[in-house]
């Protein structure tokens, strides 16, 4: 097991890339979803 | 079921249980059978994450919460993504920095142990009811979709899940939920394209989701602020925050599979990907359900969707009774039928003073629908006296056993006992690993050696796996059972949850502070369930607050006492 706390992350260049990342995506599925109920009622 | 179906079933249960005991073999140290030799990649430590939380019956009953209530329950799972952040950046390199087996060992370096021991014991309590129950929910269904003895059935999947949980551990327990969760989400997804293409040929998919949502049933997000309401954005993203910081956190069941990672970045993605992923799973399976309502709208559905509990009912003198009713729930289907043609048809001109007055008869067609279904239900309770007329979990697998051709009815049954086996391979794994890392290394047999403990923790599994059955066993003889342990749950999540957020943020309070606060919220909890009328949902709130709270004052009080002998 690595003991290196500070671990480069795959693709984003700091782990603040992702965490933002899974907030953004869940901030556009709340808006899609949204949409989909005012749009579909 | 014909014998393709029984083929299938069986087949693809020997597989799992088969690759799930080759592949855990050979785990000789406590590393390897307690963590897998930390050798899980992240989309492996995701995969079983999300086989662990997905038991059987949230693949029964999501479908059928859609069927009724439309997909607002999808709001619960809002704040799961933020809890998988928050975890991501404090639980996780914590506990690999640690090097902990579970999660209640930090609470020894955080505390002392005798904090480590209550937090253990209280999981212990929650988790071993819980297994039982996470066996026994999906064996009532199956027993009953399959004409099996109930006791059978649990001793069947509870034999199953122990053979491989007990002889390969943690690696056989992640190892096989990656299978276990692609089978049930390809059944799944199966089972809604089949819904789909079962459709009056002429339905496109965007007017099944038009048609679901005139009828009230697409009400994903509800933004007004409304304490009553059990599901809406807030209750969903602040509520389901402290729930799954608490379930993903402090919950051996999924501290165990996230610690299997191959390091903290594997861990970290794991449960990020679990975050990403999540929302849009509960979707497709809610989804599936309004499928099944859609389709219902052009099929008949079942008067009750027990239809087990329904032949009992006509066995008795009230048989009369439900067959006239049945008959009035045909006449109103014919209705109801036309008239969902006739809303489709409204859709498609896209003229909203149509769709009004069409979707206004179609409520009122539905509501003499569900008057009947109701007085069905009253018939087969007064028939069948302490029934269950509850049929939600059934409509799923009712219209899988109807209408889906052999051999996918095979694949969704495996679907139905992969799930059960997935979670309660999860939840048996973390008790054995309490039971020997928190409480019997700890505190009662300190120098055995690994392969001492190895065996012991075998013990510990085949143990907690016998108490699951048995406690399904008594659970069929007992009423509300299912209620009851969700209150056993709330009496200890929100105490152990108390504790792991002083734990990880509340620096100022120490060993005894937080011990006493414990001891003394769980006191208050249990008070609560005895002497006062307090929603059991609220003891998790109250439990929580109160070992805060008290952890600060008790704290203050220490620090006072501290500074005067000094």
């Amino acid at each position: 097991m690595s003991e290196d706390q500070n671990e480069k992350p795959p693709v984003f260049s700091t782990w603040s890339g992702w965490y933002w990342f899974v907030m953004l995506v869940l901030a556009a599925q709340i808006i899609v979803y949204y949409v989909i109920t005012n749009s579909f009622r | 079921m014909n014998s393709i179906d029984w083929i299938i079933l069986f087949v693809t249960l020997a597989l799992i249980v088969t690759y799930g005991t080759l592949k855990g073999r050979g785990s000789k140290n406590i590393d390897g059978y307690l963590l897998g030799n930390k050798s899980l990649p992240w989309w492996n430590v995701c995969l079983s994450i999300m086989a662990t939380q997905a038991s059987a019956i949230t693949f029964l009953s999501t479908p059928g919460q859609a069927y009724e209530d439309g997909m607002r329950f999808l709001q619960f799972y809002f704040g799961l993504p933020l809890a998988m952040v928050i975890l991501s950046v404090t639980a996780v390199p914590l506990y690999h920095r640690l090097k902990v087996y579970t999660a209640y060992e930090y609470l020894e370096t955080r505390f002392d142990l005798k904090t480590r021991s209550l937090a253990a014991f209280l999981f212990l309590m929650l988790r071993g009811l819980s297994v039982g129950i996470t066996i026994y929910a999906p064996s009532l269904i199956l027993s009953t979709i399959l004409d099996w003895n109930i006791n059978f059935t649990t001793i069947f999947i509870g034999s199953l899940v122990m053979i491989y949980t007990v002889s390969g551990g943690t690696k056989a327990v992640s190892m096989t939920q990656k299978y276990q969760l692609t089978i049930i989400m390809a059944g799944m997804i199966i089972a809604g394209l089949t819904a789909f293409y079962k459709l009056p040929k002429d339905i496109s998919f965007t007017e099944a989701f038009q048609l679901a949502g005139v009828m009230g049933k697409m009400n994903l997000v509800d933004v007004s602020f409304d304490l009553t309401e059990r599901y809406n954005i807030w209750s969903g993203l602040i509520g389901g925050l402290f729930l799954f910081m608490s379930y993903f956190g402090a919950d051996q069941s999924q501290v165990g599979r996230y610690l299997g990672g191959k390091s903290v970045t594997e861990s970290r993605l794991g449960l990020l990907f679990n975050g990403l992923l999540k929302v849009p799973m509960q979707f497709i399976i809610l989804y599936i359900g309004i499928l099944v309502f859609v389709f219902y709208q052009f099929h008949q559905a079942p008067v009750f969707h027990n239809q087990s509990l329904k032949d009992k009912a006509m066995q008795t003198e009230y048989a009369g009774a439900i067959t006239a009713l049945e008959g009035e729930y045909d006449e109103v289907f014919a209705d109801k039928r036309n008239e969902a043609e006739n809303l489709v048809d409204a859709i498609r001109k896209d003229d909203p003073m149509l769709i009004e007055q069409s979707r206004k008869t179609f409520a009122t067609i539905q509501d003499s629908e569900k008057q009947i279904r109701s007085k069905v239900k009253e018939q087969i309770s007064t028939a069948l006296p302490g029934s269950n007329t509850l049929d939600k979990d059934y409509v799923f697998i009712t219209f899988v056993m109807a209408y889906l051709p052999h051999g996918l009815i095979g694949l969704l049954m495996a679907v139905v006992f992969m799930a059960a086996m997935s979670s309660t391979a999860s939840e048996l794994n973390a008790l054995a690993s309490t039971t020997t890392v928190d409480i019997y290394k700890r505190s009662i047999k300190k120098d055995g050696d690994d392969y001492h403990y190895v065996k012991s923790s075998k013990w510990f599994t085949a143990g907690w796996a016998i108490f699951g059955m048995l406690f399904a066993s008594i659970a069929n003889q007992a009423e509300n059972l299912i209620q009851f342990v969700n209150i056993v749950g709330s009496i200890f999540y929100g105490t152990i949850l108390g504790i792991f957020l002083s734990a990880f943020y509340l620096k100022y309070i120490k060993s005894n502070a937080i011990f006493f606060a414990a001891i003394v919220a769980e006191s208050i909890i249990v008070y609560c369930y005895f002497f006062t009328e307090v929603a059991f949902l609220l003891y998790n709130i109250i439990g929580c607050l109160v070992v805060v709270v008290l952890g600060f004052i008790f704290q203050f009080i220490e620090n006072q006492k501290t500074k005067k002998a000094s």
